[in-house]
């Protein structure tokens, strides 16, 4: 193993937080574990902090528990097309300022209830391509509807949800192709 | 480690040879040693042990990085392998990476390969229609190849041979063009189909059929396949990755731990297979030479018969290869037609709908087949401006997912309260037969090699005016059954793939009754080499709508006996 193994492995069992130091000391380190994306300790917890808003620790586990951050972040280094990992990091990078200048204070600042409200706003934005401004705000809703996207394929993939709360089955057993929706009966999972 | 070189002839000598592990050579292996023949079974490929070797088996999902999809990365290596549907993260292993085994595609072609112990027999879709005279006379019939040298009644009884074997599950349909088997319990269409299955007959006249497509699958009692070492179909659907209940049939789950049981069986994996030997003054082939995939080491084994099933197109190479001064041509080449009249199955496209009846029902469980459409254009006479015609696959889905609609506590309960029924969905891809023709060939290139220094194969086949044809009435066709149905929302799409995705290529060796056009005879052997038998996709003549793999079996299994009663004539 070499050294940038070595030290990508590392990254990469402590969840992508060992640093490796940038030449450009003027600004923050990037995560190494991702090295498809120029993403900050910083950006990587307010991802965090907003799969935490779209699934939240509650009676059972939320997405912050499961370590779905991680899974978003390998998700879009490995498996989206340069093109729209350049979308995603410029929506995240300009996600600070759109935050500040629509809710009137830094996302971190914002309630739980005014968090959401913004999310559900922000993951909806369509932006004008042809301009700058709308070009920035179409980068916005992308970044934030993958976030979405991620955080809800991460946490109910995850190995909690699918040993614990949904047992998934590898056997599922005989097939029946006429069951009454009546007769089917769920026990409801209280989030 | 002993120089393998070094080991005497007779330690390299056989009663049978048999190139390629995959579903035919491993059945062709499997009669020869249940006949008492000490076989050797080469492979290009590394072994894979049933149960041993499926690494992802019992994965959960969540332990895929990727949760099974494809990495951007992978996928910019590897552009072909990528289009098919079962490389995904769960069994890219098992298939061959672009960049491994480079060839040239002088049309556009997607090569799918599985280089290992068990071939594709791994990763197949595991379903077994038989083909009947309405097949094996298309050529004669309608004017194109050459005539079929067999008929129904000559592979019949073979096909129950390997059905019994094998695991079939499936209904008795009575439909003259797709012949009823030995089947064990079907797997039942569910609700949706059945309703159309029943609007087409009524609609229709009894004249298109959509039935529960019979699947290589223990379904029922597993008390016949006990002896093998299998089990039940567990209805995972996971097939791809190896069975560990040996449910579905596969040349690792089956023929080899069979075959090997004999004692008769030697397998070599890892053996790049050069050419096929031919010794002039003896009038036959006397072996193989092989290249070792990793030494590169050159051995050559010897034997009294050889099975030639490396897969339809790598046969066709190896034999093209086979060059000496009687076949300075290729292997058996006296017509010129080897590598020639290469087709495959158009599966272009596809319709889809929904349906809003039958609200009330959804399924469960899991099941590893769906419905079958047999072909139902040009059967009994000409009656399109097309030749021969088209199967189709169908089936309805209905799935419960959750409301992803909004964020944090309502979206966390939606999501684990799943309870969002859409219409049933139904959807329907065509798989048409292709004409063979000289223009459609494989061959080997002047210059570029391989690793092994062994002539890379150029493919090149593409559809015709036939096929395009087809594809336009399989789509007004299809979308006028859905309409009659009541389906909506109906959409249709043609992909134009390029040939190879269907993993059906077929041809090159065909068999035929006149030695001038064709390399086979009726009994599976090269016209002019007779102790050389081809039994895998390269020998087929036409290309008929059904799954071809069930067709290798019986071929293979057909071909070993008389192979065997051969040597005993001596």
């Amino acid at each position: 193993m070499n050294r940038r193994h070595a030290l990508r492995h590392i990254a990469l069992i402590s969840g992508g937080l060992a640093l490796i130091p940038s030449c450009d000391f003027s600004k923050e380190d990037i995560l190494a574990a991702y090295e498809n994306l120029k993403i900050t300790a910083t950006q990587k917890a307010l991802i965090a902090s907003i799969s935490d808003s779209i699934i939240p620790a509650g009676e059972i586990k939320g997405a912050l528990d499961l370590a779905v951050p991680d899974f978003i972040l390998v998700m879009v280094n490995d498996c989206f097309t340069k093109e729209n990992q350049e979308k995603f990091t410029a929506g995240l990078e300009a996600f600070p300022e759109y935050a500040e200048k629509t809710a009137g204070k830094k996302f971190a600042d914002l309630s739980s209830k005014e968090k959401e409200t913004f999310l559900l706003q922000g993951i909806a934005i369509t932006g004008d391509e042809n301009t700058s401004e709308g070009k920035l705000l179409a980068q916005v809703g992308y970044f934030l509807s993958s976030v979405k996207r991620f955080t809800i394929q991460g946490y109910m993939a995850s190995e909690y949800i699918q040993t614990e709360i949904i047992p998934y089955s590898l056997i599922p057993g005989e097939y029946n192709g006429a069951v009454l929706i009546a007769d089917i009966q769920n026990t409801r999972v209280n989030g | 480690m002993a120089n393998l070189n070094l080991r005497s002839t007779q330690e390299r000598t056989y009663q049978a040879i048999v190139v390629g592990s995959g579903i035919s050579g491993a059945w062709a292996a499997k009669e020869l040693c249940d006949l008492g023949v000490k076989t050797l079974m080469i492979e290009r490929g590394p072994d894979v042990k049933h149960l041993k070797d499926y690494p992802t088996t019992n994965m959960l999902p969540h332990e895929f990085p990727h949760r099974g999809q494809l990495t951007e990365k992978i996928k910019e290596e590897n552009p072909v392998i990528s289009k098919c549907y079962a490389f995904r993260e769960d069994a890219m292993h098992f298939f061959v990476k672009d960049a491994e085994h480079p060839y040239v595609q002088e049309k556009p072609f997607d090569w799918i390969r599985g280089y290992q112990v068990g071939g594709k027999s791994l990763l197949w879709a595991r379903q077994v229609q038989r083909w009947s005279d309405f097949d094996f006379e298309g050529p004669a019939r309608d004017g194109f190849a050459v005539d079929w040298p067999i008929r129904y009644k000559d592979i019949e009884k073979w096909y129950s041979h390997v059905e019994k074997f094998a695991g079939v599950a499936g209904f008795k349909d009575g439909i003259a063009h797709l012949p009823d088997g030995e089947f064990l319990p079907g797997y039942d269409l569910n609700v949706v189909e059945k309703y159309f299955a029943e609007t087409m007959k009524k609609e229709y006249g009894g004249e298109r059929h959509v039935i529960s497509a019979r699947c290589a699958h223990i379904h029922g009692s597993a008390e016949a396949f006990a002896a093998q070492g299998r089990g039940s179909c567990q209805n995972r659907n996971l097939c791809q990755r190896g069975c560990p209940f040996g449910g579905y049939f596969s040349s690792n789950s089956s023929t080899i731990p069979w075959a090997l049981k004999t004692g008769n069986l030697t397998i070599r994996p890892d053996a790049v297979v050069h050419s096929v030997i031919y010794d002039e003054a003896k009038g036959k082939a006397t072996g193989v030479r092989i290249i070792d995939r990793l030494t590169k080491e050159v051995e050559e084994f010897y034997a009294d018969v050889l099975f030639i099933n490396a897969a339809a197109l790598n046969t066709n190479a190896i034999l093209l290869n086979s060059t000496s001064s009687r076949f300075p041509n290729g292997l058996g080449n006296d017509s010129g037609v080897l590598g020639k009249y290469v087709a495959f199955h158009n599966y272009r496209a596809r319709v889809s709908g929904e349906y809003e009846g039958h609200a009330e029902y959804t399924t469960s469980g899991g099941r590893p087949t769906s419905g079958y459409f047999p072909r139902f254009r040009n059967v009994y006479k000409q009656e399109t401006d097309f030749l021969r015609g088209y199967a189709a696959g169908f089936s309805a889905g209905r799935g419960v997912g959750p409301n992803t609609d909004g964020i944090g506590m309502d979206l966390k309960n939606n999501l684990l309260n799943p309870s969002n029924y859409g219409p049933w969905r139904v959807g329907s891809h065509m798989m048409g037969e292709t004409l063979p023709k000289e223009s459609n060939y494989v061959a080997l290139d002047g210059s570029l090699k391989d690793e092994w220094g062994i002539p890379q194969l150029k493919v090149s086949m593409d559809y015709d005016d036939n096929d395009e044809k087809m594809v336009k009435d399989y789509i007004e066709q299809m979308t006028e059954m859905f309409t009659k149905a009541g389906f909506t929302n109906i959409q249709s799409a043609d992909s134009k793939q390029a040939p190879g995705l269907d993993i059906h290529e077929m041809g090159g060796v065909r068999m035929g009754k006149d030695p001038k056009t064709s390399m086979l005879n009726a009994n599976h052997q090269l016209h002019a080499v007779p102790n050389v038998y081809v039994t895998d996709g390269s020998s087929m003549t036409s290309t008929s709508t059904q799954n071809p793999s069930l067709t290798y079996m019986a071929f293979a299994a057909r071909a070993a006996h008389h192979a065997v009663a051969e040597s005993k004539k001596k």
